[in-house]
């Protein structure tokens, strides 16, 4: 992935010629309003991202034109929007490097992903004793799926450790693998430090220990390109409305042989194959695990979603972010008294800081009064602040629209932070 | 009602004459920067007197004299601290049953526009504690009850 590329340009433009932020910010709608009178400044991507035109209008071309529910109605809408909906499995598939559309399971998000794998895949194949190894840099919703399975089935889990720095220890968590390490869960990409964990090493280690490897990508399939056969994973999950698609729709990806040893998740329609009193069978992976109606238009959204970022690049998005990353860590650092919280080597465009001397709420309501939205607390993420001694922090988490001047807003705002708070 | 502290009219007076709300909100942070430290020792930062459900921590207490309540309460955000000290000041000498009768309209008041839902959320939590510690001591006991009592 491409690491290090400056923005040496003056603010508000942009040097890369590959892709044009200002054209591309022309794309969201959103962005172009005033809030307490003063123009927007969007950094808390990494909780949600903003919708380009083009998933707005596939949504609502969907209810226009050829809304209907899907798998069912023997009619021309339901046809039709049937393909639609199968469309964008195939499109997922293609995105990251699936080798079929049977691989892509339609969830409601990546938690649901991960709780699918945890009460399927889990309650099958793990006893009392089994080991599942997670970070401590995970998301409660790759803690808390596995806390369940440990109190119902006696698992345990282990917790790969981070440095100060926020970097992913490579050799201690070789240490954590053994011959009771079933699963190793974990995320690509923190939501708080923006560390990128080495996950293709991580997934080559552990499956030399005979474990599998479920990869949370929710942050990580939105900063870059993802290729889940080079990866070699066994289960990638990530959620729309990060990646600029709608919310309530997310994507479990799975390895062929693991989706159909795994049993169905809920029962309902569109699951099954035949239903009888005497005995019920199901379908094939990846219906199987799809029970009732699918969040159709959400899906429709995201499949637009994939076919805009795919059109702007992976990698010249990577690019970019990268790019105002540099700048933004480079503008802090210069201002001073501003910790920044994660410092590993190889981040994505998430900056977690504190104003020294200042609580993190405090900070980011003198920033939301600048414009200037951010987030603020523990990011759901609380093994990690404890982790790091911190009650919460600030996170700035830059998307594809964010420019240069956006950074200089934020320094900006956190001028004004300092003046009004200490 | 109306109610009888001069602090109350003061602050609600105060907001009511900065028409922009910038002004306002750092206003607020002004008031909290003046809490220092010791008006509220670091003992009485207990558990017992958090209040619960806020998204930074608001220390509670009431200190009952001649019937009447005096709040003093504690925050580690300056934001907050600022709307403790301007709820704690506008409703401490007041007797359990006269704070029953204090409205939301009371509260609203004192944070005319500068403050996000969230926030405006707090307060009102805030007053409902101020209620159920005055209706729990009806001015019988002195000293520090928790806000959790
Ligand atoms: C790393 C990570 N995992 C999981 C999630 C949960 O995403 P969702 O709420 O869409 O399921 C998030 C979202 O904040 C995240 O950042």
């Amino acid at each position: 992935m491409n690491k290090v590329v400056s923005i040496d340009a003056a603010p508000g433009s942009n040097s890369l010629a590959a892709f044009d932020v200002e054209r591309v910010r022309r794309d969201f709608p959103i962005l172009k309003q005033k809030v307490y009178g003063k123009s927007l400044v969007f950094l808390d991507s990494g909780a949600s991202a903003q919708k380009p035109q083009v998933v707005i209008d596939a949504v609502r071309e969907c209810y226009e034109t050829y809304y209907s529910n899907v798998h069912r109605g023997a009619h021309f809408l339901s046809q039709r929007c049937t393909d639609a909906y199968e469309a964008v499995r195939a499109d997922i598939a293609g995105f990251i490097n699936a080798p079929s559309e049977n691989n892509v399971v339609i969830t409601s998000s990546v938690t649901e992903s991960i709780n699918l794998v945890a009460q399927t895949w889990g309650r099958k194949f793990l006893k009392a004793g089994d080991e599942v190894i997670v970070s401590e840099m995970e998301h409660h919703a790759n803690i808390v799926p596995w806390q369940l399975l440990e109190t119902e089935i006696g698992i345990t889990i282990k917790v790969a450790p981070i440095d100060e720095n926020g970097e992913f220890l490579l050799d201690s968590f070789k240490q954590l693998l053994s011959p009771k390490t079933k699963l190793v869960a974990i995320t690509e990409v923190s939501n708080v430090l923006g560390t990128i964990v080495p996950v293709k090493e991580v997934i080559r280690l552990a499956h030399a220990a005979g474990a599998l490897v479920l990869i949370d990508g929710a942050q990580g399939i939105v900063h870059h390109g993802v290729d889940v056969q080079d990866l070699d994973c066994d289960f990638y999950g990530f959620t729309g409305h990060k990646l600029y698609g709608p919310s309530g729709v997310g994507v479990l990806y799975g390895k062929a042989e693991v989706l159909s040893a795994m049993p169905p998740y809920q029962g309902g329609g569109d699951m099954i194959e035949k239903v009888s009193f005497s005995g019920t069978t199901f379908k094939e992976p990846p219906h199987r695990f799809e029970a009732g109606t699918p969040p159709i238009a959400q899906v429709i959204g995201l499949g637009a979603a994939i076919r805009y970022v795919s059109g702007l690049g992976m990698d010249n998005i990577a690019a970019h972010e990268q790019g105002l990353l540099a700048y933004a860590n480079s503008r802090i650092e210069d201002l001073g008294g501003v910790r920044i919280v994660g410092q590993a080597h190889d981040k994505a465009a998430i900056i977690s800081f504190l104003l020294d001397g200042a609580h993190p709420f405090d900070v980011a309501a003198v920033l939301d009064r600048q414009g200037v939205a951010t987030r603020v607390g523990h990011h759901c993420a609380e093994p990690l602040m404890d982790r790091l001694g911190v009650v919460g922090t600030v996170r700035a988490s830059f998307g594809l629209y964010n420019t240069s001047d956006d950074v200089d807003r934020l320094i900006a705002a956190l001028g004004k932070a300092k003046d009004l708070l200490l | 009602m109306s109610i009888p502290s001069a602090q109350y009219e003061d602050y609600a007076d105060a907001l009511e004459m900065i028409d922009d709300e910038d002004m306002r909100f750092e206003y607020i942070i002004d008031i909290g920067k003046k809490v220092k430290d010791q008006d509220f020792p670091e003992d009485w930062r207990t558990d017992d007197h958090l209040m619960h459900g806020c998204m930074s921590r608001v220390w509670i207490i009431d200190e009952v004299k001649d019937g009447k309540h005096y709040f003093r309460g504690f925050s580690d955000a300056i934001i907050v601290k600022g709307l403790v000290a301007m709820m704690t000041g506008s409703f401490s000498g007041l007797t359990g049953d006269e704070l029953q009768k204090i409205g939301t309209d009371h509260v609203r008041r004192l944070n005319l526009g500068a403050l996000t839902t969230q926030r405006q959320v707090g307060m009102m939590a805030m007053l409902e504690t101020f209620k159920k510690l005055g209706s729990a001591g009806g001015g019988t006991v002195a000293g520090l009850r928790s806000a959790n009592a």
